[in-house]
């Protein structure tokens, strides 16, 4: 006959892994998504001049992109500037060059996008504000582009949404069967009681409460591998691709909050759906 | 008061109770008896409900048995002792708490549950074993045990499965007593049993079992 304490163990080690588990996955996906964002971030804009720009037009566009918080302005691209960039570009081919009267590009300010999902509306008034100067001839940031962002994002969450519940699904699974194995294990206690005259209810709640502390415990103890692991991972500086380069941030509150309240009610429901077949024998 | 109408139990097609009419009165004090397999615990099972029958009815105190669900049968229960022949003690708890299950599952005031519990076990002779756990008890005290998980609720019906199996003659004599001074307050008992010298000099109905049916002495 197995142990009663080493079925605990199991049931509560059951939890712990699939918690740890679905916490790593948060904490990459939150990572990646944060990069994602960062990359979103280094994204630059070209503002392109028209060639008869007059100096004044030009100062008030250098000072408009100034004054907006979420935007600077990189470096300005002369004609000349321009073209040599395009000469160094084409290399060997830049003799093609050769052949034209004079030089077709424009000037451009580029300027560096501190883009988020939050500020994008925000962008959108600030491109059209743009185009509204005197002496621009095209700004290169296109709408399509942020959609695709924002849509790219919404990918990301929508595929980590589907994968977390069907994750969530199968460790409800695996929680039951471990419960319904601690109940195997007792269930000659469970027959006497019964046949002593005890109700379902006064046979299920301490059953239901052992789930829910199991729940508890395993949730915290997840939480608390799963930051051990990370600083492992932080202090080590484990430099593999260009991981390194990126910060590795752990998960906001919120985030490793939800991990304990889902092995909680995890936790509960897989007793509930255990012992409800259990106790109606 | 038990009625049962032509009650039949197979186990694998074998019969355990054959075609079994019974009535036992309110406060009656009656044996079943007969030799190994005539069906004594079965029929105890059936009155309990923790058997059903293949076919025919059973009535308690007016209650069909087949006709009320399982929480009613729950309710039912806590108004009959049961004195298990294997004893069915929980290994993990001790005595008092063993004995003290049967008034917790109906939700007794704790302070109550303590001294009808002392009270009980000092009846059967087991006030200082108390904290003991059951394994750690030779085989009559765990009977003794039994015996007070049954008795401490007060139950209007009490069912003894061969309770003096495992006692010595003075201790027999000491239950039997017991058993006695339940049935003057009101309870009904039946006591299963192969031990004549429990009927002994008694004039007590006695319901001789045989292949499951009642034989004509
Ligand atoms: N759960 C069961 N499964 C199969 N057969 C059973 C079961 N319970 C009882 N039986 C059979 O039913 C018959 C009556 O058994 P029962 O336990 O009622 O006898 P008994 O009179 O109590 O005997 P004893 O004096 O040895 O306790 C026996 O032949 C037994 O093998
Ligand atoms: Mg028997």
């Amino acid at each position: 006959m197995m142990n009663d304490s080493f079925v605990h163990l199991i049931s509560l080690g059951t939890i712990i892994v699939s918690m740890l588990i679905f916490g790593t996955f948060l904490l990459l996906s939150f990572n990646i998504k944060t990069w994602l964002e960062d990359w979103g971030h280094s994204l630059t804009m070209a503002v392109y001049l028209e060639d008869d720009i007059s100096l004044t037009n030009k100062d008030h566009i250098a000072a408009f992109l100034k004054s907006v918080p979420s935007a600077k302005i990189k470096r300005f691209i002369s004609k000349d500037d321009a073209y040599r960039d395009l000469k160094i570009a084409l290399g060997p081919h830049s003799d093609i060059l050769e052949g034209l009267p004079n030089n077709p590009l424009p000037a451009s300010f580029e300027v560096i996008l501190d883009i988020h999902e939050a500020n994008i509306d925000g962008f959108k008034k600030f491109q059209k504000k743009l185009e509204s100067y005197k002496g621009i001839e095209e700004v290169q940031f296109s709408e399509d582009w942020s959609r695709r962002f924002e849509g790219m994002m919404n990918v990301v969450r929508y595929i980590g949404f589907t994968i977390g519940g069907c994750f969530c699904l199968c460790v409800l699974f695996i929680i039951t069967n471990t419960i319904k194995l601690t109940l195997y294990s007792r269930s000659k206690e469970i027959e006497i009681m019964k046949l002593v005259g005890a109700t379902d209810y006064f046979i299920r709640v301490p059953i239901l409460i052992e789930g829910l502390i199991q729940g508890c415990l395993g949730g915290l103890l997840a939480i608390l591998a799963l930051y051990c692991g990370y600083l492992l991972l932080v202090t080590k500086k484990i430099s593999f691709l260009s991981l390194a380069v990126l910060e590795f941030q752990f998960l906001p509150y919120e985030y490793w909050l939800s991990i304990f309240v889902i092995s909680v009610i995890l936790g509960l429901i897989g007793s509930m759906i255990a012992v409800g077949r259990f106790v109606n024998l | 008061m038990i009625q049962l109408f032509h009650i039949n139990k197979n186990f694998g097609g074998k019969p355990a109770i054959l075609d079994l009419n019974l009535k036992i009165r309110a406060g009656e004090f009656v044996f079943v008896t007969g030799p190994s397999g005539a069906g004594k615990t079965t029929l105890l099972r059936l009155i309990f409900g923790s058997d059903i029958p293949d076919s025919g009815q059973i009535l308690i105190n007016g209650i069909n048995l087949s006709r009320i669900n399982r929480s009613k049968l729950t309710f039912l229960r806590r108004k009959i002792g049961f004195i298990f022949q294997d004893f069915r003690l929980l290994p993990k708890k001790t005595v008092f708490d063993n004995v003290a299950l049967a008034l917790e599952v109906v939700g007794e005031r704790a302070n109550n549950i303590k001294k009808s519990t002392r009270q009980t076990l000092k009846l059967v002779g087991l006030a200082e074993k108390e904290k003991a756990f059951p394994l750690q008890l030779s085989g009559g005290e765990q009977q003794r045990v039994a015996i007070a998980r049954a008795i401490v609720k007060k139950p209007l019906i009490l069912l003894a499965d061969e309770p003096t199996g495992n006692l010595d003659p003075i201790l027999t004599q000491d239950i039997m007593v017991l058993f006695r001074s339940i049935h003057l307050k009101g309870t009904t008992v039946v006591i299963a049993t192969h031990n004549q010298e429990l009927m002994n000099n008694t004039a007590l109905r006695k319901i001789p079992l045989q292949k499951g049916n009642i034989i004509d002495c």
